[in-house]
């Protein structure tokens, strides 16, 4: 099991609210020139077949749920990645009337990747790490 | 086609006493203040008097006492704007949807954020704001602040199933979204079926809304672009432009010709990756997954280009109040026109696939057609508009940065289907290819910015921008200080995604989703 699942994680992308930006370049890594599933990660529509939880963006209100119940649908053991700022600390958007923050006011995050939007490059490197510390033991949804 | 001033003629003489004061809100741009309740016969006589406008947008203003309503309305060269004022205790108006059916959104946008109740609106539901947002707080208004409305924080209710049963009897609900294998970003659409015919589609905005209007007022001009940059990642450079461009236009400052040279080589480089984008995305609704790969492939090589430029593959931040924030080094221009030329060599590749494939042909041919008189009436922009055959485009309407100097052609089909819409974008992409190459070789020496002062004398003004997705509309208002009073964005896609209900109805469900990626949609901008 453990093994199949750093061979071939399934990934799921959930984007919360973000501008799109971090969106394209997460689609980006699917496309000839990145190409991820080279490494066996294959981008899942149903949270119920996901190992990791990709999400992108600041989390509005109206999304906040949506993004607890995506969550709960994941099987065990489930890993989150945040990818870009508004999903690591809220970003530009901190403080505005309609948005909650973090990703990890809502559900708990794994694995932090910073950027506006963080290069292709950088994302796979993130998920890398996960596959990498899930290899030494980690158990999900504690840091 | 009329010209704007036969349009004012008409409209002092027909309504008179009503209208309050005429005056001109920058070169060309006219502001029209009538009494509450003559805003209807107003925008009907411009909808008569120019029977290709359209309303662009319709703003609130909040004057302390009053609510300030704009409606501008876009005709074939410049926006005429038409005020009323509301009082702010019993704000009501009479709606405009019954005479434009495109003002729908707008109004129930305005109601959401404003509080103002329009007065025989079809569907005065709510459009933006959560379903638990607290009754009576109107986030645009000025007494409403971040720190007095609740927080959520801790307090997840899980929301209530959709019914899936419909109240008319054989009609089955079947909710799209928000989290959705066709939608990248999470937005509901309803949709009630008969068997696999679509019999009407409810959607739902709201998703992906931040409140960036809002949080423009606390913010710097400066700060600003940074955070209109993020209205959408797509279209980056379009936002800063048009915001950068509005706020110019108070402070009254030229930019510099290579400044305006670089800003259309930004702009066009945005539309390619844009467009390309969107046809690699659509191959992947229909089923062409070869057709996404191929296409994501040779949308790289605008990336490269784009990083070179800017430092920075997605978000551009190359626009600046006054310019741009850095120079195009020479040795980079060979290496920006080699990249062109391949592109191009894969462009008549991709023109040739999208008129002879059998695949493309029948999932996008006669699907989702949306006539010239739908599209007008609907208030369509951009290649959603083009694709039906009204021939607009901001870039050859009201030209800014350098389009006024450069040769281009602007592409429409008369077929209104998604092919058509699709072909369109192709066609552009084409366009923006030589455009890049004419300003390269044209590019003009000299400085690439000006400095400005921080703070922006007390005004107004309206910005336009072909976007990739179509005309962007900024409204801004200053007071005088370094912190904008107002700042209105009105985004293709709000425009466009009215379009969707009509398109979808009496189509195959299985149709739906050619039909969708066709009108190009981009939540984040939608919702702002």
């Amino acid at each position: 099991m453990k093994w199949a699942r750093l061979k071939s994680p399934w990934v799921l992308h959930f984007n919360s609210g973000a501008c799109n930006a971090c969106d394209i370049e997460v689609v980006a890594l699917l496309t000839p020139r990145y190409d991820v599933e080279r490494f066996g990660i294959l981008l899942e529509p149903s949270p119920r077949h996901a190992d990791i939880l990709l999400t992108t963006g600041v989390v509005t209100r109206q999304c906040a749920d949506r993004l607890k119940r995506i969550y709960e649908q994941m099987p065990e053991p489930k890993f989150v990645i945040a990818i870009g700022a508004c999903a690591c600390s809220g970003g530009v958007f901190e403080g505005n009337y309609n948005v909650i923050g973090g990703v990890d006011k809502v559900i708990p995050v794994d694995v932090y990747i910073p950027g506006c939007p963080p290069k292709p490059e950088a994302i796979i490197d993130g998920v890398v790490k996960l596959l990498k510390s899930i290899e030494g033991g980690k158990q999900s949804g504690k840091r | 086609m009329a010209s704007a001033d036969k349009i004012l003629k008409a409209l002092s003489d027909s309504l008179g006493k009503r209208i309050i004061q005429t005056r001109t809100l920058q070169p060309g741009k006219s502001y029209i203040q009538v009494q509450t309740g003559a805003h209807k016969d107003a925008v009907r006589i411009v909808l008569q008097e120019d029977n290709e406008a359209g309303v662009s947008a319709i703003t609130g203003v909040d004057l302390g006492e009053t609510i300030e309503l704009m409606y501008h309305i876009r005709t074939c060269d410049t926006i005429i704007t038409i005020g009323a004022e509301v009082p702010k205790k019993d704000a009501k108006i009479e709606s405009i949807t019954d005479i434009f059916p495109g003002a729908n959104f707008h109004e129930r946008e305005v109601s959401d954020l404003f509080g103002v109740t329009f007065e025989g609106h079809p569907n005065p539901k709510r459009l933006i704001l959560p379903e638990d947002w607290p009754e009576n707080v109107f986030p645009l208004r000025k007494e409403v602040s971040v720190a007095n409305i609740p927080s959520k924080i801790g307090n997840f209710g899980v929301s209530k199933d959709e019914k899936h049963v419909s109240s008319e009897e054989r009609l089955v609900n079947i909710v799209l979204g928000p989290q959705h294998p066709a939608l990248i970003e999470p937005e509901k659409f309803s949709l009630r079926v008969d068997g696999e015919i679509v019999r009407g589609v409810e959607p739902r905005i709201g998703y992906v809304h931040r409140g960036i209007e809002k949080a423009a007022e606390s913010r710097t001009y400066l700060q600003d672009i940074y955070l209109v940059e993020r209205i959408c990642g797509i279209c980056n450079a379009c936002h800063a432009a048009c915001f950068c461009q509005t706020v110019e236009a108070i402070m009254g400052v030229s930019v510099p010709p290579r400044a305006r040279y670089l800003r259309t080589i930004i702009l066009e480089l945005n539309r390619i990756h844009s467009h390309m984008l969107l046809l690699g995305h659509a191959g992947l609704e229909i089923g062409y997954e070869t057709l996404f790969h191929y296409m994501w492939r040779d949308r790289e090589l605008i990336m490269d280009i784009m990083e070179a430029l800017t430092g920075n593959r997605v978000i551009a931040s190359f626009i600046t109040i006054g310019g741009v924030r850095r120079d195009l080094k020479e040795e980079d221009v060979p290496k920006i026109k080699a990249e062109l030329t391949k592109l191009k060599e894969r462009l008549s590749f991709y023109k040739n696939l999208f008129e002879s494939d059998s695949t493309l042909k029948m999932r996008t041919r006669n699907v989702g057609v949306l006539s010239k008189q739908d599209a007008l009436k609907l208030g369509v922009v951009g290649p959603v508009a083009r694709g039906s055959g009204v021939n607009m485009d901001v870039r050859r309407d009201e030209p800014y940065a350098a389009y006024n100097e450069i040769p281009f052609n602007v592409i429409t089909y008369d077929e209104g289907d998604s092919w058509a819409r699709l072909m369109v974008r192709l066609d552009e992409v084409g366009e923006s290819v030589n455009i890049i190459q004419y300003a390269l070789d044209h590019l003009p020496t000299g400085p690439y910015r000006v400095r400005v002062p921080r703070t922006v004398p007390t005004g107004e003004a309206i910005g336009r921008v072909e976007a990739p997705r179509g005309e962007l509309f900024y409204y801004v208002k200053s007071n005088g200080t370094a912190y904008p009073e107002r700042v209105k964005v009105r985004t293709p896609t709000f425009a466009n995604i009215l379009s969707f209900v009509h398109i979808a109805e009496g189509g195959n469900v299985a149709d739906v989703p050619a039909s969708f990626v066709s009108l190009d949609p981009c939540f984040s901008c939608t919702d702002r």
